[in-house]
């Protein structure tokens, strides 16, 4: 189990004040990691995975903190917790995710000193940033990021910011809330980021058909399975042959997981907990539950075997799983599982229009 | 006031003595009229039909050949008029040579064509009504042909190929399976409105067009997968295949060279639902396979269901039209795969839309033609369905199989040597810059083009 060069070299990252060294590390890491994939279960290899991304960006939060002092804007004037969404937030990272983040700090307590507070943040936030950028990080393309200002404001900006999301929910709110489901922090003080989950969690509660609203966006993404049972590959470019794995199975998956858990209140961000803990709340019986964490198990392999390189620095992905890749027996599991996850969504587009 | 009435009668009818003479036209001249009518309005149709292979070619392709394609359309429908007039004409209908056994393979006779101004007695049809459909046939199926050569393709060679193609391959073909003396014909092979003849041999030239070209630029990448260049407007693509299915009208029910007994009028009908076979089929299929429902696909059944049943149309019964017409629509979807598969690249899926369909329009006659319409049109017998009989259906693929060999063979020889002689593809940096630019040197889109450029 215990793996004694990634436990080094993951000690030696709280130890490295220096970002080119933290960029030497992670690439030592990546390139130890990577071929373990096929020699351990896959639910260890992200525990172990994720554990190193978090130490990387903690680091790298730690480091801009001192940057900032360096630069004589002083230490950070009230608490915060630095955010991850996304699959950072779903302890899902891969070796090749891209920054989704974002930044809470609590209200000052004279609110006149609210400009100054959100102007050392803004100014952190980017230092934090482009640090992991240095670390081949790239940004997200969405702009989901902590550099973002919409991304990175005081509690009660946050919480007033989910009230009218809940209230008013368009398309792009309900986008931006369930990013917000997957939330986790990944550095700073937690009871900043525990108000704001639970303040998500109650309007989840109070507020009325919000799960119908959420539905459209959670079922955006279509499985890769045709109805005569074939799987849709692409056709065209460098990856033509390919099966777009991260939004024909992955994401789907995470989705229709992530609507029932927030719907049952599940605090839970990683899919195979949030799957867990449904079983738990009787929401999904064991058979189900067993036959879903199955699937995903084999989605997150198959994840880790996606076209990924390196380019400009950044460690990237294209979510694409190779023709080379796909064998008879895994296209068989593939659509198998892909059979799954449409039933999945069935029952995640009935509960959530109430349908049950 | 009578008085009045009559003396100037009396008085006209001296100035114009004919008015008091007027006889009815006789039945042979009014029903004479009546076809002259119908058949020029239907050549104009299928003149029209240039304006959707115009919208067809540049939609479908990108904008810095648009005014190209445009231009040299309008250019080769005039050298091709040139051309048909002065040899093609002869080629295809002459009967000069009828006593002779070579005419069974090629006519001859009134070359640089000159019709006598007015039907003569017994005519159910003005030779210059004919020649101006059979003329428009002609330059439709070159049109298709230029589907092989777009955006790559020498102005020069646009030139060259629509002589030769005017003069040496299409009258053949026409003459083959239209002509009375043509040796199809008098076997019996059906071809109503040219499945083969305009169709599938368009669609060989520009398969040997497109294989001697190579494919475009970026078409195809090192590891054999493909890269998909979009058309530049894809409501210029709908547009065409509308126009194009009005101008069918034309094209099909046309080609009943005589109004009748209304028996064009069922041409129509079964023209009508072939095309929506074909567009309903192909975006159904191509929604089940890929998962979306893709409109170039669509746009290609509705012409795959049109050139499908070309042939087929006078011959069929209606259910048996909606079928030609559905399976043309997922034909043509399997086979522009086909194609992009051994990399031949198509850019408005001739190949596929008048290849493929064009082939399984003819071969469709020995299966659903029944015997009751062949007797009545007295071209070969019914098909594998109504008769039980092979036949109809083994004339049919003779009939592909000899023309398309022919058309093969020819635009392979032609083509071929264009290409040792004067080169067929413009260089590479012409084809990059675009062929409105290279060929013409200006753009078919000033504003937009210039903009791109200094971006690059």
């Amino acid at each position: 189990m215990s793996d004694p060069v990634r436990a080094e070299l993951l000690a030696r990252i709280g130890n490295t004040g220096d970002v080119a060294a933290l960029r030497g590390l992670r690439d030592q890491i990546q390139a130890h990691m990577g071929p373990l994939l096929f020699e351990r279960p896959i639910e260890q290899f992200y525990t172990d995975l994720n554990e190193v991304h978090d130490a990387l960006i903690r680091r790298a939060v730690a480091l801009s903190e001192e940057k900032l002092a360096r630069m004589g804007e002083g230490s950070p004037p009230v608490p915060y917790a630095y955010l991850l969404f996304g699959s950072g937030g779903r302890e899902e990272q891969t070796l090749t995710s891209d920054q989704d983040s974002g930044l809470v700090y609590a209200d000052p307590e004279d609110p006149s000193q609210l400009e100054e507070v959100a102007r050392y943040f803004g100014l952190f936030a980017q230092t934090v940033v482009m640090t992991l950028q240095q670390l081949g990080y790239p940004p997200c393309e969405g702009e989901v990021v902590s550099s973002n200002p919409l991304w990175c404001q005081s509690l009660s900006q946050w919480t007033g910011k989910l009230d009218l999301w809940f209230k008013e929910p368009d398309w792009e709110r309900v986008r931006y809330l369930l990013i917000v489901a997957d939330c986790r922090i990944v550095a700073g003080q937690p009871f900043v980021w525990l108000a704001l989950k639970e303040h998500f969690f109650m309007l989840m509660l109070s507020t009325d058909r919000i799960a119908e609203s959420m539905l459209n966006n959670t079922m955006r993404h279509k499985v890769l399975l045709g109805v005569f049972g074939q799987l849709f590959k692409e056709h065209y470019g460098e990856d033509a042959g390919s099966l777009d794995l991260k939004y024909g199975a992955y994401i789907p998956m995470v989705n229709a997981i992530r609507l029932l858990a927030i719907q049952a209140g599940i605090r839970a961000t990683a899919t195979m907990t949030r799957i867990e803990d449904l079983t738990r709340h009787g929401v999904l019986d064991e058979a189900e539950g067993a036959a879903y964490a199955e699937v995903f198990r084999l989605f997150m392999r198959l994840r880790l075997l996606t076209t990924s390189k390196l380019e400009d620095g950044f460690y990237t992905s294209g979510g694409k799983l190779s023709n080379a890749r796909l064998t008879k027996e895994l296209i068989e599991e593939l659509k198998a599982g892909l059979r799954i996850v449409r039933k999945l969504q069935k029952k995640v587009r009935k509960r959530a229009t109430g349908r049950i | 006031m009578v008085k009045k009435l009559i003396l100037s009668l009396g008085a006209l009818s001296l100035l114009f003595p004919a008015m008091a003479f007027a006889d009815d036209p006789s039945a042979g001249t009014l029903n004479m009229g009546l076809n002259s009518i119908w058949v020029l309005v239907a050549a104009v149709l299928v003149i029209l039909m240039q304006g959707g292979f115009i919208l067809l070619e540049s939609g479908s392709t990108r904008m810095k050949n648009a005014g190209h394609i445009a231009g040299k359309t309008i250019f080769t429908l005039g050298l091709c008029t040139l051309v048909y007039w002065a040899v093609g004409y002869a080629f295809a209908f002459g009967t000069d040579n009828a006593e002779n056994s070579i005419s069974s393979v090629v006519g001859w006779g009134g070359a640089f064509f000159s019709p006598s101004v007015a039907a003569a007695d017994g005519e159910s049809l003005p030779s210059t009504v004919f020649f101006i459909f059979q003329l428009a046939f002609a330059a439709v199926s070159l049109s298709i042909a230029w589907g092989g050569f777009a955006e790559r393709a020498k102005l020069s060679a646009y030139l060259v190929f629509t002589v030769l193609f005017t003069a040496l391959i299409y009258p053949v073909i026409s003459h083959w399976i239209w002509s009375s003396t043509g040796w199809l014909f008098t076997k019996g092979a059906q071809d109503y409105a040219g499945s083969t003849v305009v169709h599938l041999t368009g669609a060989i030239a520009a398969f040997a067009a497109t294989v001697l070209l190579k494919p475009r630029i970026g078409r195809f990448n090192k590891d054999g997968s493909a890269n998909e260049i979009l058309g530049h407007n894809q409501v210029f693509g709908a547009l065409s295949v509308l126009i194009l299915w009005v101008g069918w009208f034309g094209f099909n029910a046309g080609s009943a060279l005589s109004v009748g007994d209304g028996f064009f009028g069922y041409v129509a009908f079964n023209t009508q639902l072939g095309a929506a076979g074909g567009a309903v089929a192909a975006l159904l299929i191509s929604w089940l396979v890929n998962g979306k429902a893709d409109i170039t696909t669509t746009l290609n059944g509705a012409l795959a269901g049109l050139v499908a049943i070309t042939a087929t149309c006078a011959f069929v019964d209606p259910w048996a039209a909606v079928v030609i017409g559905l399976v043309a629509g997922v034909l043509v979807f399997f086979s522009a795969k086909f194609f992009e598969k051994i990399k031949v690249d198509d850019p408005i899926f001739a190949l596929s839309v008048h290849g493929a369909a064009g082939v399984w329009g003819t071969v469709a006659n020995g299966i659903f033609a029944t015997d009751v319409l062949a007797k009545k049109l007295n071209v070969g017998e019914g098909g594998l369905i109504d008769t039980g009989n092979w036949h109809q259906l083994w004339i049919q693929v003779e009939s592909v199989l000899v023309c398309g060999g022919y058309t093969l063979v020819a635009s392979f020889i032609l083509l071929g040597i264009m290409k040792v002689v004067m080169g067929l593809r413009v260089t590479e940096e012409q084809e990059i810059i675009g062929l409105d630019l290279s060929e013409h040197g200006t753009f078919g889109y000033p504003e937009q083009m210039k903009k791109a450029q200094q971006n690059m």
